[in-house]
């Protein structure tokens, strides 16, 4: 059953903080736009179905696809939307690749579309909601106001990120000045990415440090922006990708795993993860992609890596979970450069997350830059020729995780 | 289209007023669903929940109900608009191969928020919302005044669906104690409170509590579960134009275009002889009709004169439909269950004679927007 | 396909970059009526009252969760036996947060951790003594309940957590 999926091809908006010039299906049609000019065959008639989606709440639109329909060309086609939160847009990267294998009649090219205007709405209201729910629960058991307020303020996305730097720092005994140079690095790609966010060609790791601390051990420096933006992506079946373009990308695995959510668990009852930075769900989601792509040795067979990482700290810790390099040895592959562009395994050559953070699209633009550098299309495009890819992303109160192996032939057994 | 089974459901009694936390009321439904097949918690490999953010009052609805949903270290996702929608994500990972055991759960409990008003978050936040004359309540009076205009249909026979429904709905034990009313008659809709003209309260699905769940499989593990299976032989789903003022509001043409899809994938060319009855989501009276004359069981305008009771031509709603409660997002996944039920013998009290093949539908957005039609078929 | 109806967009892409009007809208949180369960909490809190920590056990794989848990989502069945907790406990993981204060613009740096208590699988977040300097916080730490004046059956019964000595031998190690 099932059928293999190629990707055609990618697409971005530029991205910004406040893309106050556009409206949010505007700066949707900018990313299908870009998505649909690399492959000039197709025109946005030819796509037979949609999967959409979105951080909802941010912007205050509930199921803005209904509203952005014709902006999409999504007029009496199918639609789909998915939302997983900080993953939706690796969900909708999922989603778009499951509707093209599954071989229902007459669907065969999908576009796939994450987006987020952050700057239309409260972005930190809508973190804080996450947990609203449990944390009402919390003051009803006689948890004080006063107390709550602390809790919140550790509880958003911020909150979940600096209790797990100071897990991974204690397990892999590295200082803040590993976590700058990862932002370093990051920055300076950005820098050569047309649509990024922070572009810093100049920032040195002194620069970094010297930002005052947002939650210990993290600092303002460190973590990632707000940014409006959207991203496309086009999935075919085999045989039509090899008209549409010169490297038809193959999805040869995807994983999306939950795990227990980590800090505070539902109903406001404990955290099931004990070390939020030991990831079983990361873990799992991949042995399940690399499993399904026939990937025994991520570490030799990987070229490019794109992961989810708004913080410098989960960089380090996602490259070792995903089983890229060995524990504890990430910030030394930072230190020696294998990472960097021209490096022997490069990671996060678009900026990554940490540059440019548009929530809802974050994790659909890792496999999409991811498909772009084995296309080699990139906007940042590495020197060596890329093969197999990842892109990873995670989202939830740190219990959800994307995973998709892309590579230029197809692995993935049909059974 | 290979076929998919469902091998399991379950759902639980539909509440204005539910005694229940949220992630009891998801375990419940799931377990419940579990238990009837007889499988463990290990069997699972994937579940997709269907719940919205906005009905939920959280972001990321589906990051806290893991746990409650089965969903521990299992391929996880969250499809956010009708639960019938999820399940067609569930079926696609079913299809491609990845996965032998789908659980899909939906719902969401209207107890907790006022559903009408976070509706309005749908409208088009620039025309639209500032002024607050377009709601989901509004824009079904839009609907039903044009289609009654339009063939000359009179707002008595709007009525007559809703006794039916309700009438229905009464005796199906898990339906909404609120909505069931074995007695009502044309005038007591009609009399009832207006909401928009023509649209009164009775015309509306009340918004409730309740969850519910349904597992899928491939064929061959289907058969090992179950000695019943119930298959899914054809899909179907459609986007509309979003502006009331862009469409047709007298029809419904997401819904045809979603029918001619799964009609051509179960090779289904006359739809009123081969289909045995339909479960359809109709949010409010007059949609029934309209998605009914879609769905090719009737000529445009003459939807009301198809005889659509428990004993009539083409039985709908035997269960009752939405009107007999609308857990939002739940209400397509509980169409399924119940088409499901028709072909398994399973619906005590509305069971409709001889069903080999089912039909169910599920929507979301302004006037239905966006359809979704399945048709399910019984024999092994 | 004619090339009349070659399109890459639906031509909606702006050329002419003017600002775009806004709207003011709310997510009103605030009408929502969050609904729990705590008939499981129930024997939590009657010990709460007697200055005791009891966690629920699930049967299944044995884990304890402290605060009680309504399902054991690695099992997926209902956890039901009570099992007494000790009154100590250790610092799974901290983060400090720097609180301004409204009125004087003072800004405090307090940690914020997640105790894992003795006997127990899950981590809940508490506070520290205020007498503890922030930065003598680490993982491992181990500390012990400190009971409110008067229990009164709620999670602020336990006020926080006061610091126990560290006689463990790697203490210099996991300091770093």
């Amino acid at each position: 059953m099932g059928r293999q999926v190629c990707i055609a091809s990618a697409g971005f908006s530029e991205h910004a903080s406040k893309r106050s010039d556009v409206n949010m299906p505007e700066l949707v049609s900018e990313a299908i736009e870009d998505c649909l000019k690399k492959v000039p065959s197709v025109s946005v008639n030819d796509i037979d179905a949609f999967v959409n989606g979105n951080m909802p709440a941010f912007e205050g639109s509930n199921i803005p696809e209904l509203w952005m329909t014709d902006w999409m060309g999504a007029r009496n086609k199918p639609l789909m939307r998915i939302t997983t939160g900080g993953t939706t847009g690796g969900s909708v990267a999922i989603g778009g690749y499951y509707t093209v294998t599954a071989e229902l009649p007459g669907i065969d090219t999908v576009l796939a579309i994450a987006f987020e205007q952050q700057s239309q709405g409260d972005t930190s209201t809508g973190l804080a909601s996450v947990a609203y729910g449990e944390i009402s629960v919390l003051n009803t058991l006689g948890i004080s106001y006063e107390q709550l307020t602390q809790l919140l303020s550790a509880g958003a996305a911020i909150g979940v990120a600096s209790y797990q730097a100071t897990n991974y720092m204690r397990r892999s005994k590295i200082t803040e000045e590993d976590l700058a140079r990862v932002v370093v690095q990051n920055r300076h790609n950005a820098a050569n990415t047309w649509w990024a966010h922070l572009k810093m060609p100049d920032l040195t790791i002194a620069d970094v440090l010297e930002t005052p601390y947002i939650s210990y051990p993290l600092r303002y420096g460190m973590v990632c922006p707000a940014s409006d933006g959207a991203c496309a992506m086009l999935f075919t079946t085999e045989e039509k990708a090899k008209d549409l373009c010169d490297i038809p990308v193959y999805v040869n695995g995807v994983g999306s795993v939950a795990n227990e959510s980590g800090v505070l668990g539902y109903n406001g009852s404990g955290a099931g993860q004990l070390d939020t930075s030991e990831q079983l769900g990361a873990m799992k989601s991949a042995e399940l992609a690399f499993g399904q792509a026939g990937i025994s040795f991520p570490r030799k067979e990987i070229d490019y890596a794109e992961v989810y990482s708004p913080f410098p700290n989960q960089e380090l810790m996602w490259i070792e979970r995903l089983g890229l390099f060995e524990e504890n040895t990430a910030s030394e592959m930072y230190e020696t450069g294998v990472t960097a562009l021209n490096g022997e395994l490069p990671i996060n050559c678009s900026g990554g997350v940490n540059s440019t953070n548009a929530i809802g699209a974050s994790a659909m633009e890792r496999p999409a830059v991811a498909a772009l550098q084995i296309m080699g299309k990139a906007s940042n495009q590495v020197p060596k020729t890329v093969h197999t890819a990842i892109g990873h992303g995670w989202g939830g109160i740190i219990n959800l995780i994307t995973m998709m192996v892309m590579s230029n032939k197809p692995t993935r057994k049909i059974k | 289209m290979q076929k998919v089974g469902i091998v399991g459901f379950y759902q639980v009694k539909l509440l204005s007023d539910a005694n229940y936390g949220r992630y009891e009321m998801i375990f419940e439904a799931v377990r419940g669903a579990l238990d009837k097949a007889g499988l463990k918690k290990k069997d699972i490999t994937t579940v997709i929940s269907c719940t919205n953010d906005y009905y939920d009052g959280r972001t990321i609805s589906n990051a806290f109900a893991v746990e409650a949903g089965g969903a521990y270290l299992a391929d996880e996702s969250k499809v956010e608009m009708d639960g019938a929608h999820a399940l067609l994500y569930g079926m696609m990972r079913i299809l491609s191969g990845n996965h032998k055991l789908a659980v899909i759960w939906a719902g969401s409990m209207a107890s907790c928020f006022p559903y009408h008003s976070a509706r309005l978050f749908e409208t088009d936040p620039i025309w639209e919302r500032p002024s607050a004359y377009v709601n989901d309540i509004t824009a079904a009076g839009f609907q039903m005044r044009a289609y009654m205009e339009k063939y000359g249909v009179s707002v008595e026979e709007m009525a007559k669906v809703v006794v039916k429904n309700r009438r229905n709905a009464s005796k199906n034990l898990l339906a909404l104690e609120e909505a069931q009313n074995p007695n009502l008659t044309v005038k007591d809709v009609l009399d009832s409170e207006i909401y928009a003209d023509p649209v009164t309260e009775l015309m509306v699905a009340q918004p409730c509590d309740g969850i519910a769940a349904i597992l899928l499989a491939p064929e061959k593990q289907a058969l090992k579960i179950t000695d019943k299976p119930v298959w899914i032989t054809g899909v179907g789903y459609n986007q509309d134009a979003y502006y009331l003022g862009d469409k047709d509001l007298s029809e419904s043409k997401s819904m045809r275009l979603a029918a001619k899809m799964a009609y051509e994938a179960a090779g289904i060319t006359d739809p009123i002889k081969e289909i045995n009855v339909a479960e359809i989501f109709e949010a409010y009276a007059h949609e029934e009709l309209i998605l009914k004359e879609a769905l090719g069981f009737a000529e445009k305008g003459k939807g009301a004169f198809l005889n659509s009771e428990i004993d009539g031509e083409l039985p709908i709603n035997p269960s009752g439909g939405a009107l007999g409660g609308n857990p939002p997002c739940g209400t397509g996944l509980i169409r399924i269950i119940e088409a499901t039920k028709q072909i398994t013998g399973e619906a005590n009290g509305y069971q409709v004679e001889g069903v080999k093949k089912a039909l169910a539908t599920g929507q979301i957005g302004m006037c239905a927007q966006n359809n979704i039609v399945y048709i399910l078929e019984g024999g092994n | 396909m004619s090339k009349r109806t070659q399109r890459k967009s639906m031509g909606y892409i702006k050329k002419d970059y003017i600002r775009t009007r806004t709207m003011p809208g709310s997510w009103y949180l605030s009408s929502y009526r969050f609904k729990f369960n705590i008939t499981h909490f129930k024997p939590f809190q009657d010990k709460l009252k007697e200055r005791k920590l009891v966690g629920l056990q699930c049967s299944s794989c044995n884990r304890v969760f402290f605060p009680p848990r309504l399902i054991c989502g690695k099992c997926f069945v209902k956890p039901d036996r009570w099992v007494d907790l000790r009154e100590t406990g250790r610092v799974a993981t901290f983060t400090i947060t720097y609180l301004k204060d409204l009125e004087t613009g003072e800004v405090s740096e307090r940690p914020v951790v997640l105790v894992q208590q003795d006997g127990s699988d899950t981590t809940y977040t508490a506070q520290l003594s205020p007498d503890v300097d922030y930065k003598d916080t680490y993982i491992g730490m181990p500390v012990k309940v400190h009971w409110a004046e008067e229990p009164t059956g709620g999670l602020m019964d336990i006020q926080f957590y006061d610091l126990v000595e560290d006689n463990s031998k790697d203490l210099e190690l996991r300091k770093d």
